[in-house]
This record gives structure tokens, C-alpha cells and sequence, in this order.
């Protein structure tokens, strides 16, 4: 037993040095007054709830990341269903279909969708020839329907997966027994499958919600004039003035922001659980 | 149960690629470290030049040249940020380095902490021929003394396509022009966006007095844009697929994209537009500084901008070196003096004044 635990030490090694040290450091960053001698301040707490357009950029991420995760739940669901309960064949193509693109970069699969949504590009040009649109402009790049575009498909794969898992567990006799107990489709759907694969919905909903709230490349890229997200102001504090330590203090509030949605999320998966033993004791 | 072996064997796959390319990458920057700091050849001395990458300096021939005229060794040693070589010279690059390139954004700091040598303008054959606009700007300047040398310099002007506007332009209201209305492209930077709408507005651009209406101003112009760019290969993009008709550009970019055949224009505005300088330094207790002020020399001679100009460089300070030129090149390039003259040079800003700005753009963007 004691040698197995040792097994975890590389892995909790770099897990401690890349990323808990670190993740420290930029608190202790976050508290830093700007200037030849730093001292301990809130200044930068403070500045960021004086500014209202710091609380506005973050509502309108969160709201953005509400969108693009509904919106993965229902385009993943039906899909992970599929491969898991319809198909008997071809399930490892399409696990490897939906893996594939993480295989090139994010920045990469960002300047994609701008070659593919502008106007008099690809998608453009092919919605005119098959007759759904008169002109090749469709306005959807540079707008925040773009940005959001391109989030769902840069996230919707770890939806799927999670889905799926959650799907294959679930014993197929249980649906069956459903059925014989006169059940309509919809029924088995809404009472037992649905309420069964809820585990792997909120896991990948906490896998696209939190990484969305911190991105700033592709609402940067495509969303134009008005893709400013909580994220590209992070980056611009990195990167544009070296002012750390108020990038530091944005990164922390996230980070909370973060961490009790997440409780928020594991408090649903924990009641869904104890329900969904409940009726089976 | 196969296919999660299936998902295992995948991921494994793709952690063991992920591993191999940092490897990799990590095995290319020993390599880069070390030809830098290659100790074999003793004979000749070594003159340290830290510059951006394929920036001028590094171009094969223009090394050759040098090392064979003053039997010599020259050493680049490639910065990423401005920021970094100010690290570079405050952790150890004192009695290092020999000649480096900062800007105003860092040469106030640098001058101030003692880490540049007073530099002897009499030991530079060259620098009568350079533009006096240069030597009115204050940066490269302390009590009086000179710490650096102005080298090539450009600007962020308007540049349009000629294919889709049928009027010359010449003001910086085009940018606030409804007419152009979702065609144009603002720069996605705080600086150039303060400095843009401060001219505009007829503030100074180094020193604004009105910050509230340079936001308003900025606002007002903002559902204009067809997008803000930031990158250079971003706007390449917009501008090839005909997206925008005008937008803020830079004269270096600008030009070459003419020089490719794209029907750009670009033009300094009557109201003025933005300037920048690179300048060399000769590094404090520099362990070759005769041959770093021959350097030096070599780098603001006719014969070099000159040379660099043509091969699609930025602006040259030297004077006899724009003048070997054609009246229509230097023109089309804005290279010549009556462009000079109308630029405000970006200033040297304290943190809080930078602070200030972006967060003035932020809340711009977040509008």
C-alpha cells in the first residue's frame, strides 16, 4: 500500500513546484504595491470593485460562458447518447473524430474559424451557392457570436467524453426494465437516463464553464470591437504594462469566482448523487 | 472497457508527443545559448550586440562586412522585449555588453540608473547627417549629455486601399468618418489609441490634458471598426480580403505590402500621427568601446541605411542616405523630412501614466 502511495510523489512533485508555488507566488504578487518598493496593499482588490466596467466585463464573461456551456450540453448529449447506447460500431472513429482537434492549437483552430465565418469566406460563400443567403456577408465574425462559436468547439469535446463515460456506466438492463414497466421513450429519459448521466453532464459542465471564464484568445481574435472578456484584460495587464500585480488580483477573483461555482456544482452532483441512491436502498 | 483503454492509450499518446516537442524545443534553446557563448576563438575581439532578431544588424553580409573591416567578432545576443533588455543590463550586462538597442519606453530608465556611457558624438563621423528633428526629442538625452544614438525610426500613420476610396486622405478624421463605417480598422493598443484620439482632438499627444474626452472621442469611434488588430499579419488578413478600406497602420508594414503589390496607401495625416525611434547605446564600462563607437557608426553611414532602406528596412535617420533616393520612394514611403516633421515620438511614460491609459483603452473595449 505505502509503495503505491509513493508512486503519486513525481506526480504530486510537479503538481506542488508548477503549480501550487507558483499559484502563491502570483497571490502574494496580488498584494504587492506597484513601484521601486512594494509593500503589502488591497489597493488592487479594492480598484477592481471601484471600476465599474471590471464587475460589468466579468458579468459579461460569465453570461458568455453560461451560453457556450448550454450550448455544448445540448449539441454533446445526443451525440455521447449515440456513441454510447445506438452505435455499436465505429465508436472508437468517432472518440477519435472528437479528439483530433485537440491536436493543433487553440490559436490555430481561433485564426480557422476567422478564414471560415468571415464575410465572402468559406461558409459564406458555400450557405449563397446552396441558395440560404443572397449576398455573401453574414456579420457574424467580429461580433460575440463568433467568440462563442469558437469556444464551443474548442470545449464541447470534453462535454461529450464526460457525457459518454457517465452514458456507458449507466447498466443498460436498468433502461430495459424501464421499458417493460410500460414507460413511454421520453419517460425513461426524463426519470432514469437523464437523472443516471447527470454526474458526467455537471463534470463537463465544470470543464467548459471554468476554462471559458478565463479565456481571451479567440474572443479576442474574432469578437471584434466588443470582445473584451475579464480574460483579455488579464493579458493586457501581463503583457502590455507588466502590471502584475493588478493582473495578479483580477487572476485571484477569477480564481474565486471560480472555486465557488465549482462548490456550487460538486453541492448539485453530491445531492444528485444521494438522490439517485436513495430510491435503490 | 476497450474503448476506455482506447481513451487512455490516446491520451498517453498525446502526453508522451507533448513531452517529446518540450523536449525538443528545450534541446533548440541550448543550442541558440551556446553558439552565444561559444569560447574557441580567442584571437579577435568580440563586440556584444543585443538587437531584435532580423533587425538590421544581424543581416549576414552587413556582419561579414564589419568583421572584415575591423577584424573583429560580432556576437548577437537576441531580446523579445524591451522590458527584457533593461533586465538584461541591470543583471549583469554592465561591463558585458557592448552596443544594445532600447527605445523610449526603457532609455529614460536605463540613462537614470547609470547603465549606459555618456556617448562622445565627435567619435561618430556619421552623426552630422542625421535629421535634426532627432535632436530635439529628449529621451536619449540627460543634463544636457547624449547617451544614445538615434538609429532608424517609423510611424503609425493612416494607410487605406486605394481600390475602395476614391478620395486622397490626409486627415485623421477618416478614422471618425461615417462614412467608412464598418470598414475601418483602429489599432488594439492603449498607446497608439491615446496618442490617435489626442491628435485628433488637438491635445498634445505626449502629454494629454483632457483625458475624459480623449475616452469619449474613443468611444465615439468605436462602432465604426469592422474589428481592432493587433498583430500585423492581422490586419495583412483584413486588408487582402477587402474587410477594411482604412485603419491605422505602421509605415514599415505598409510599405512592404506595397512593395508586394497591394494597392495600400499610406500617408501621415496633416493633423500628425505617431513616431517611433530605435536607438543604440553604448553600454556602461563596455569591454570594447572603441570598436562598439565604430559599430555604431557603421550602423547610422550612408552606406548602410541606405542599403537596409532598399531591402525594405525602416526610416533612416541619416539624411545623405534618404536623399540617395527617388523623390517618388521617398514620398510614397514617408521617409523624408516633411513626414519627420509632423510626428509626435512616443514619449518615455512613468508606470502610473501607463497604468492610466490602459486602463482608459480597457474601459474603451469594455463599453
Amino acid at each position: 500500500m505505502k509503495k503505491k502511495v509513493l508512486l503519486m510523489s513525481p506526480a504530486m512533485f510537479i503538481l506542488f513546484a508548477f503549480a501550487i508555488v507558483p499559484l502563491f507566488i502570483m497571490l502574494y504578487y496580488s498584494f504587492m504595491s506597484d513601484g521601486a518598493v512594494a509593500k503589502f496593499t488591497l489597493d488592487n482588490y479594492i480598484n477592481f470593485f471601484s471600476k465599474g466596467f471590471y464587475l460589468k466585463l466579468t458579468w459579461k464573461t460569465i453570461k458568455m460562458s453560461i451560453v457556450v456551456t448550454l450550448i455544448c450540453i445540448v449539441i454533446a448529449y445526443p451525440m455521447a447518447y449515440i456513441m454510447a447506447k445506438v452505435i455499436n460500431k465505429g465508436k472508437n472513429l468517432l472518440l477519435l473524430l472528437i479528439i483530433i482537434p485537440f491536436w493543433t492549437s487553440q490559436l490555430v483552430r481561433a485564426y480557422s474559424w476567422l478564414v471560415f465565418l468571415r464575410d465572402g469566406g468559406v461558409l459564406a460563400q458555400f450557405l449563397n451557392k446552396i441558395g440560404l443567403i443572397t449576398t455573401t456577408d453574414m456579420g457574424i465574425l467580429f461580433t460575440s457570436k463568433a467568440a462563442i462559436i469558437a469556444l464551443v468547439h474548442i470545449f464541447f469535446p470534453y462535454m461529450v467524453i464526460t457525457i459518454y463515460m457517465s452514458l456507458e456506466k449507466l447498466d443498460n438492463s436498468i433502461i430495459d426494465a424501464s421499458k417493460s414497466l410500460g414507460a413511454k421513450p421520453i419517460e425513461t429519459f426524463r426519470r432514469v437516463i437523464l437523472p443516471l448521466s447527470s454526474p458526467g453532464i455537471i463534470t463537463g459542465a465544470i470543464l467548459v464553464f471554468v476554462p471559458c471564464l478565463g479565456s481571451f484568445v479567440e474572443p479576442r481574435i474574432l469578437g471584434g470591437v466588443n470582445g473584451s472578456v475579464i480574460g483579455t484584460v488579464i493579458e493586457d495587464q501581463f503583457f502590455e504594462i507588466y502590471g502584475w500585480n493588478f493582473g495578479a488580483a483580477i487572476a485571484f477573483i477569477l480564481l474565486a469566482m471560480v472555486l465557488l461555482s465549482m462548490g456550487g456544482m460538486s453541492l448539485l452532483l453530491n445531492t444528485e448523487k444521494t438522490r439517485s441512491k436513495s430510491p435503490a436502498s | 472497457m476497450s474503448i476506455r483503454k482506447t481513451i487512455k492509450s490516446i491520451i498517453a499518446a498525446i502526453l508522451v508527443l507533448s513531452m517529446m516537442l518540450a523536449l525538443t524545443a528545450c534541446g533548440g534553446n541550448n543550442q541558440n545559448s551556446n553558439q552565444g557563448n561559444n569560447d574557441s576563438e580567442d584571437a579577435k575581439t568580440r563586440l556584444v550586440v543585443v538587437n531584435w532578431k532580423d533587425y538590421g544588424s544581424d543581416d549576414q553580409k552587413v556582419i561579414e562586412y564589419f568583421e572584415q573591416q575591423y577584424n573583429c567578432e560580432i556576437i548577437h545576443e537576441y531580446m523579445a522585449s524591451e522590458e527584457e533588455l533593461l533586465t538584461k543590463l541591470r543583471t549583469g550586462g554592465v561591463g558585458k555588453l557592448d552596443v544594445v538597442l532600447p527605445n523610449a519606453s526603457i532609455l529614460p530608465v536605463a540613462i537614470q540608473e547609470g547603465l549606459l556611457e555618456e556617448v562622445d558624438t565627435s567619435k561618430l563621423e556619421n552623426y552630422q547627417y542625421i535629421f535634426d528633428k532627432f535632436m530635439t526629442l529628449p529621451e536619449n538625452k540627460k543634463d544636457d549629455k547624449i547617451y544614445a544614438v538615434p538609429w532608424v525610426w517609423g510611424s503609425t500613420a493612416i494607410a487605406y486601399n486605394s481600390e475602395l476610396v476614391d478620395e486622397e486622405i490626409d486627415s485623421i478624421h477618416v478614422l471618425w468618418d461615417e462614412k467608412y463605417k464598418g470598414m475601418i480598422a483602429f489599432r488594439d493598443d492603449f498607446n497608439d489609441a491615446v496618442m490617435t484620439a489626442a491628435i485628433a482632438l488637438g491635445q498634445d499627444p505626449s502629454n494629454p490634458s483632457d483625458l475624459d474626452a480623449i475616452k469619449q472621442k474613443l468611444i465615439e469611434q468605436k462602432p465604426l471598426n469592422r474589428t481592432y488588430w493587433k498583430t500585423g499579419d492581422e490586419w495583412s488578413k483584413l486588408f487582402a480580403n477587402k474587410q477594411i478600406a482604412v485603419g491605422m497602420m505602421w509605415s514599415g508594414q505598409a510599405a512592404s505590402m506595397k512593395q508586394a503589390g497591394e494597392p495600400i496607401e499610406y500617408v501621415v495625416p496633416k493633423e500628425g500621427a505617431i513616431g517611433w525611434v530605435d536607438y543604440w547605446g553604448i553600454v556602461k564600462d563596455a569591454p570594447n568601446k572603441e570598436l562598439a563607437y565604430k559599430f555604431v557608426d557603421y550602423m547610422i553611414s550612408k552606406e548602410f541605411q541606405e542599403q537596409w532602406v532598399r531591402a525594405g528596412g525602416p526610416a533612416p535617420v541619416n539624411s545623405e542616405a534618404v536623399n540617395a533616393l527617388d523623390e517618388k520612394t521617398i514620398e510614397e514611403m514617408n521617409l523624408g523630412e516633411e513626414s519627420l516633421n509632423k510626428l509626435y515620438f512616443i514619449a518615455y511614460h512613468g508606470e502610473d501614466v501607463k497604468k492610466q491609459w490602459n486602463e482608459l483603452w480597457q474601459e474603451v473595449k469594455a463599453q
